[in-house]
């Protein structure tokens, strides 16, 4: 009996591994092909692992677009909107939470339905809106814009983390004299510093990874990285090696920031989902 | 105790509500009044009635895509959540190094759509792609240009929910695992012990017990793959033949491409009405406010 249940945990051990394994081979043949000649990348047929080492496509890459300017772009909007929707995100989420009237609940389905908006339905008023305000192609549209439209996440998970943290904190620092504001800054947000790690993290990536909204608000001042990397698809139809580079360089850093944070992407994952 | 008044619930939310209401909430009213209007390219509006919601739902209009849509969520959503728990019973077990590669598992699971959806048009490629050359390799196809999955009308969409699948099947592992971690043991063990089989532990102890995370994972995911836009956009913009248009790709063609504003916001108001409801009813089953406040 025992043996039989050895022999069971062995079998799924093997295979988590190697499904592990076939599930991350198309982000290494991505990584495999970034480092081929680019004449490699488009070679029939196709090789998986480079034969020559080369970092042609890379060269490439900065020579094609302006790469280092996109990625700034892409790294300014992302985290100034971040900060800008997790700082007037969590105020927000932590007054609903608290102040249990009945407009509280109005205002905790309205922000679910808005955080249910697809993006890409209303982007063409936004677009006609910055337009009109004059900011069109500039890194402050895309900074109001993506802290607009992920302000809504932020509360949502900001939501369930007050919710893990007791009224009487609360309660004790109104009865020694703090307005709801001290208690906010001074008392809940340390407690809450995992939460807003969270919520951080989570934002950050979702603004970092935009395409819609860079791609009609941007031109050339302010693109971002992605409307740069899907040009290679039309513009440069063949170009494919420095595409994969950019894909390459793009997620690198999103992937170690997700290995290195993974305990503040699982409870946001999570959050609410489990606790029921 | 009463800790926040309303005065300062207000004032609390007015700010964020400030950027919300002007990029969600006002985008939201045009397009409400755009809908009922045909909009001409210099932005006059004549009032037309329904007119571009009965223009939706004939012929012509966005029946195509929707269905295209339901394809596209029925195929992504149900692959993912089978692959998803079939992976969670695996990750649950615990041995050396099962961190390491659960979280190897997970790293993928923040990639961009775009980057995604980029890495599957190199792989499908009918003639440098490594997806057909390893098809043909193992005798699947006879050569590799027997399935072009991008340019054929037949597997395009099927095409681009094969990414959605690799790009968030750890996300429904993950939410599973969750739950099966968040399990007491004792109730399995009972079942152990009153013999139960491996598919007897699972399918009527451990999936039943872990009910409203999965419906909470899939609720989260139908409304994502709805709303998927970045994926499809990149490896097929909607194509051949609208054959991958989904209602995100056919609405921003409408507008951008044909710059008809009032029937893409007929299309847009019908889609977020249809999400929203979606939503509430959807949370008002799992999740009760009052019990909260």
């Amino acid at each position: 009996m025992k043996k039989k249940i050895e022999i069971g945990k062995r079998v799924g051990i093997i295979a988590s591994i190697v499904l592990t394994i076939g599930w991350l081979i198309p982000y290494i043949y991505v990584v495999c092909c970034s480092f081929k000649p680019g004449a490699e990348v488009i070679a029939v047929p196709p090789s998986f692992f480079p034969k020559t080492f080369s970092i042609e496509s890379f060269i490439d890459l900065f020579n094609r677009m302006d790469a280092g300017k996109y990625l700034t772009n892409s790294l300014i909007t992302a985290l100034t909107s971040t900060v800008i929707a997790l700082i007037l995100g969590a105020l927000a989420a932590y007054a609903i939470q608290r102040s249990g009237l009945k407009l509280s609940i109005f205002l905790v389905v309205l922000v679910l339905c808005l955080k249910m908006i697809p993006t890409s339905s209303i982007v063409v008023p936004i677009y006609e809106l910055i337009c009109n305000l004059g900011l069109y192609d500039t890194k402050l549209a895309l900074i109001i814009v993506y802290a607009a439209i992920n302000m809504p996440f932020v509360m949502w998970t900001m939501l369930s983390f007050y919710e893990g943290i007791p009224t009487t904190l609360d309660e004790a620092a109104y009865v020694d004299g703090a307005s709801s504001f001290q208690t906010f800054r001074k008392i809940i947000l340390p407690i809450c510093a995992p939460g807003l790690a969270t919520a951080f993290i989570f934002t950050l990536f979702l603004a970092w990874n935009d395409f819609l909204v860079a791609l009609l608000l941007t031109s050339t001042n302010a693109k971002t990285f992605t409307v740069g990397l899907a040009g290679f698809l039309s513009a440069y139809n063949l170009d494919l090696g420095p595409m994969c580079a950019g894909a390459f360089v793009f997620s690198f850093p999103v992937m170690i920031i997700s290995l290195a944070a993974q305990r503040y992407i699982v409870q946001g994952m999570t959050a609410g989902a489990v606790k029921g | 105790m009463k800790l926040i008044s309303r005065k300062t619930l207000l004032l609390f939310f007015l700010p964020g509500a400030i950027f919300m209401g002007a990029f969600l909430i006002y985008p939201i009213f045009t397009m409400v009044i755009d809908s009922f209007n045909q909009v001409g390219l210099t932005g006059e509006r004549t009032f037309i009635g329904l007119d571009n919601y009965i223009k939706a739902f004939t012929a012509g209009g966005f029946l195509k895509q929707l269905k295209n849509t339901l394809v596209y969520i029925v195929v992504a959503v149900t692959v993912e959540t089978a692959i998803g728990l079939l992976f969670a019973l695996f990750f649950e077990l615990n041995y050396r190094g099962s961190k390491i590669i659960r979280s190897l598992m997970m790293a993928p699971l923040m990639i961009a759509p775009l980057v995604a959806g980029l890495t599957w048009k190199l792989m499908m490629s009918s003639s440098f792609g490594i997806v057909n050359e390893l098809l043909t390799r193992v005798g699947i196809l006879s050569s590799s240009s027997d399935i072009l999955w991008l340019a054929d009308s037949k597997w395009s969409l099927l095409a681009c929910c094969i990414a959605d699948i690799w790009l968030t099947t750890p996300f429904m592992m993950l939410m599973i695992l969750a739950g099966l971690q968040g399990l007491d043991n004792s109730m399995v063990e009972a079942a152990k012990i009153d013999g139960a089989s491996l598919f007897q532990e699972i399918f009527y102890i451990k999936l039943p017990s872990i009910k409203p995370v999965l419906l909470t994972a899939l609720s989260v995911r139908i409304i994502d793959a709805a709303r998927t836009f970045d994926i499809i956009w990149a490896m097929t913009e909607g194509g051949p033949n609208s054959s991958s248009e989904t209602i995100s790709i056919i609405i921003y063609k409408t507008l951008t491409r044909y710059n008809d504003t009032g029937y893409a916001s007929a299309m847009a108001v019908v889609f977020i009405a249809v999400l929203v409801i979606f939503t509430l009813v959807f949370m008002q089953s799992l999740w009760n406010p009052k019990k909260k406040a």
